[in-house]
């Protein structure tokens, strides 16, 4: 057992070289890909029972190089209940991933290249979480950059790939570097890399060194999760990835960003106690909450309106888990699972549709749910689960996120986090109101003529969706099996930094430092939700107004009218004959002009957007798309971050 | 035998009280009473209170007309989806101090279960593949979100002075809003929940689509928006629900703000019938209830709707997050200080 985590890690990396030589067969390259997401999957799945039900703690330490007089030397390898959680995450989104390549890639060149890609950055994220030694951290941290940029850039006859991957190289660097600075100072004050021996040193050696080491670690992690300022990297890289490429980046690594900086801030440095720092997160996860779900309003291509909202979702897990509350951090740890799960359904619904019509502006598409009846309904079932209706587990997340901001506002006293809990619920609206564009503008609505031939994608990326939908609807109808045996678990973990450096160091090596498990564990919540019975009751409730509805209706079109009707849709005149064919959305009002209209141009939400124009505008000339204003960003973040940092000191 | 009976308890619930019947009816009854009053102020004679009665079976009646563009699936099932959620929001407020499922209640949920019947106009508007429907669901959502933010910062209010009051801190629960209510009197003698109280007065109409709110249907400019495609039976379910939309806001004010007001039924029922006080309470509290939502109706709704004309869709944007929200605010601010 104690082998399983490295056997996860090397399969995805044995798997991408033995595609490198053997990957010119089709059928021996699927073989190996699924191999090589399967085996880690069950590996992860065989661990659960010992770290997240019985609450072990798994050390590996490679070449059996195990500590000598209390100072650790060899690469470690450490599964906590943390860790697994988010590689039993991101092992489920890369298999789904992965199925769903099987068909959606098969018209591409270089698919041998796309494979070893791909399992190269499954297996340095998937290295990032299970390791335990930060200096192994920062090499998968390289290792998944760079996989992530090359497969940015895989289709790079698509216009702004290669501009996308340029940008997120070059951020992404800047990124990798704070995250290698920030170690070679902890290196340099500490004499070790070792997760459980640094984190058994620092909490008792916050000096000046030690704490611009953090700002530079954070400030790494936020570039790997995308948090502000670093999102419009994210909307360039999912424009022009392939669909499942868009789940790895945001299921996946997104999440290696957020999994580093809960395991620095509670864990290494075991700062959360401080306000200081939970004003910090709180801050940057509104921010990013609320920026990028305005951001999103404003666009009009699919995939870029998805890669905004994958960072406004990620906002929502930093504010929570920047509670340092235990209801706080297990409710933003089950948001990040669902995030994985209902923002990896939507990327692949939009592969879908950029699979069968081609394009995914927002602008051209439109009608498809009656050629694609299928990839609808778990659009839909994504759609209600990132936008928090219930019974889908979005609402569960979110539901446990606004009750854990309103009990820290009481606890604390402090107003402002109140405003975050109206920020939380005001945000998921904006959500809604942009995913009733998406199904709008997509789904439903006129067909114009060019896709009235387009047909349901194959089985294969139907069967990805609907794995990821079944989940969704799963882990929305269960909240306490998953808050037991999944969030519960791993939010332990998060409060138990002493039990992970007994683990890895010997019993008894955290008390020497004198360090004691401060914040204590109580999952109380305010409020009870049931989703079963609120099922039940909508069930019972639909039932009987369709039966009072079928029975009192009768079908008074004859067949002959039937038959009219059948000509008059095949021959009369359709709302878009005639018009101008720029844009769908001028075309309300008999195809007046737009500036006439109170729709104007391919904006949906007028009313909203008119009353924040100043606003818009002004996010609009921010996001200029140059890449130096974006590094600039980048360092005037880090700037601030060391700045800020020396306040907590 | 006790589960059956209870099985039982609860298909009278759901079916009859406060569930599908009591929802039809009294819903029904409020639309009428609402038009009776608009026409008597504006100097018309009005249709009979029973219209919205006739309209209903009249409408089921007709032909159902489902449009070339149309997804028939998506059209069709949209409208009962729309209300079975409407009648299960109504079933999770309680009506003083009787609630069907109190386990169930809690604002936030409640805050949720608003936006489904919303939603799921907004989808059957959408498949319809009309242009009016779409600029109609447009504003359908702005509206929404111009109503969400005051409505949370009212339920935050409420939820700090009843949790204050009770010493949690916090209270979600609504049944435990109007437990607190039943037991200390009705929060709208609070001098820190006027302002909340004037901004739900604001919202009622914002979330029922009322005049001068009611830009995503606005009749005479995009032919009442989302329901442009609608005929026969699926419109009828649609004026259903929106009737019953009537009775949730304006029993969900009750709960919040009101919850007090029958603590007097069931001491002097005691005095008198102490036998079935309780099966006699109920009876009186529906009765208070249904003319509580009919004078709330006859303020929010229709006294406004007569006395002003439509607001374009950005101008009741701004009205809701200044002047609205304002209100709000000023109540959480000062619920969060105690006052």
């Amino acid at each position: 057992m104690n082998h399983y985590p490295i056997l996860a890690i090397m399969a995805y990396f044995l798997c991408a070289f033995l595609i490198v030589v053997f990957g010119k067969n089709r059928a021996v390259r699927n073989i190996l890909g699924f191999i090589g997401t399967a085996a880690p999957l069950c590996l992860l799945i065989m661990l659960a029972e010992p770290v997240l039900f019985n609450g072990a703690i798994i050390s590996y330490w490679m070449g059996n190089r195990a500590p000598v007089g209390g100072y650790a030397i060899g690469i470690a390898l450490e599964v906590d209940a943390l860790g697994l959680f988010f590689g039993l995450l991101i092992a489920t989104a890369v298999f789904v991933a992965m199925i769903y390549s099987f068909s959606y890639m098969s018209h591409d060149d270089n698919e041998p290249q796309y494979y070893t890609l791909f399992l190269m950055l499954c297996g340095g994220v998937m290295g990032l979480v299970l390791s335990g030694d930060l200096f192994n951290m920062f090499i998968m941290v390289e290792i998944l950059t760079f996989a992530a940029v090359a497969l940015t850039a895989f289709r790079n006859k698509v216009f702004g790939a290669l501009e996308a991957a340029f940008k997120y190289l070059v951020v992404g660097c800047i990124g990798s570097t704070c995250i290698l600075a920030g170690t070679i100072m902890l290196y340099a004050q500490a004499h070790t890399l070792n997760f459980a021996q640094l984190a058994a040193f620092l909490p008792g050696n916050l000096n000046t060194a030690t704490i611009i080491a953090y700002a530079l670690l954070f400030i790494g992690f936020c570039t790997k999760a995308f948090l502000v300022p670093f999102h419009p990297l994210a909307a360039d890289a999912h424009g022009a990835a392939p669909a499942p490429v868009s789940v790895l980046i945001s299921g996946v690594l997104t999440k290696s960003g957020l999994y580093g900086i809960i395991r620095l801030t509670y864990i290494l440095f075991r700062t959360m106690g401080l306000g200081t720092v939970q004003f910090w997160l709180v801050f940057l996860g509104s921010v990013s909450m609320f920026l990028c779900v305005t951001m999103a309003l404003a666009q009009h291509d699919f995939k870029r309106l998805l890669a905004f909202h994958s960072i406004s979702q990620i906002g929502y897990v930093l504010t929570a888990a920047g509670l340092a509350t235990a209801l706080g951090v297990s409710s933003g740890l089950y948001h990040a699972m669902n995030h994985t799960l209902f923002k990896g359904l939507l990327f692949l619904c939009a592969g879908a549709v950029l699979h069968e019509t081609g394009t995914t502006d927002l602008g051209k598409l439109g009608g498809l749910s009656k050629k694609m009846p299928v990839t609808t309904v778990l659009f839909l079932i994504g759609a209600f689960s990132i936008s928090g209706i219930p019974p889908f587990n979005g609402f569960a997340s979110k539901w446990l996120i606004y009750q854990a901001t309103y009990q820290k506002a009481v606890e604390s006293g402090n107003i402002g986090f109140l405003l975050v809990t109206v920020v939380c619920l005001v945000t998921s609206t904006l959500t809604l109101a942009s995913f009733v564009k998406v199904t709008q503008s997509v789904f439903f609505g006129q067909l114009p003529k060019e896709y009235e031939n387009v047909k349901e994608v194959p089985f294969g990326m139907r069967l990805g969706m609907g794995i990821l939908a079944f989940l969704c609807i799963v882990t929305g109808l269960f909240p306490g099996l998953v808050q037991r045996f999944l969030t519960g678990p791993a939010s332990n973990a998060v409060f138990h930094a002493n039990s992970y450096i007994d683990a890895m160091m010997g019993f008894g090596y955290a008390e020497k430092f004198g360090l004691a498990d401060t914040l204590p564990v109580s999952f109380e919540s305010v409020g009870v939700w049931s989703p079963i019975s609120w099922l039940c009751l909508l069930l019972i409730m639909l039932f009987a107004i369709t039966i009072v509805a079928l029975t009192s209706k009768r079908d008074r079109i004859s067949a002959a009218d039937k038959k009219a009707q059948a000509a008059n849709a095949v021959s009369g005149p359709s709302f878009l004959d005639g018009a101008p064919a720029a844009n769908k959305y001028e075309l309300f009002f008999g195809g007046e002009e737009s500036t006439y209209s109170q729709v104007g141009g391919d904006d949906l939400f007028w009313g909203f957007k008119h009353n924040w124009r100043h606003y818009f505008s002004f996010m609009h000339d921010l996001h200029s798309g140059i890449v130096n204003d974006y590094s600039l960003w980048a360092v005037v973040a880090l700037a601030l971050a060391m700045l800020y940092a020396m306040i907590i000191l | 035998m006790t589960v059956f009976l209870d099985a039982l308890r609860y298909l009278a619930y759901i079916l009859i009280f406060p569930g599908f019947i009591f929802c039809f009816l009294t819903g029904m009854l409020l639309c009428g009473i609402d038009r009776k009053l608009v026409a008597r102020m504006q100097k018309r004679v009005g249709p009979p209170i029973l219209q919205p009665f006739y309209d209903f079976f009249k409408l089921f009646g007709k032909e159902t007309i489902v449009p070339a563009q149309a997804n028939r699936t998506v059209f069709l099932l949209a409208p009962l989806v729309g209300l079975a959620a409407q009648v299960v929001l109504q079933l999770f407020i309680p009506v003083f101090s009787f609630s069907a499922f109190s386990g169930v209640a809690d604002i936030i949920v409640v805050l949720y279960l608003l936006l489904i019947p919303a939603l799921s106009v907004i989808l059957g508007a959408a498949s319809s593949g009309s242009p009016y429907a779409g600029v109609g669901l447009s504003r359908e959502m702005v509206t929404i979100l111009a109503v969400e933010l005051p409505l949370v910062l009212v339920l935050l209010a409420v939820a700090k002075t009843v949790g204050n009051a009770m010493g949690t801190g916090l209270c979600f629960s609504l049944s435990r809003i109007v437990e607190y209510q039943v037991a200390n009197g009705s929060l709208i003698t609070k001098l820190s929940m006027l302002p909340a109280v004037a901004a739900m007065l604001l919202i009622i109409p914002g979330e029922t689509g009322s005049h001068p709110f009611d830009a995503a249907e606005a009749e005479t400019e995009i032919c009442e928006g989302m329901l442009a495609e609608y005929s026969g039976a699926p419109l009828a379910v649609y004026k259903l629900s929106h009737s019953v939309k009537l009775l949730t806001m304006t029993s969900l004010f009750t709960a919040l703000f009101l919850g007090g007001a029958c603590r007097w039924v069931e001491k002097l029922l005691l005095g008198i019938y102490p036998a079935m006080a309780a099966g006699i309470a109920i009876v009186v509290e529906i009765i208070i209830l249904f003319l509580i939502c009919a004078v709330l109706v006859a303020v929010c709704v229709s006294l406004i709707h007569a006395v002003t004309a439509r607001l374009r869709i950005e101008q009741l944007f701004k009205y809701y997050w200044t002047v609205v929200t304002g209100l709000a605010a000023v109540s959480v601010v000062l619920a969060w200080y105690g006052l």
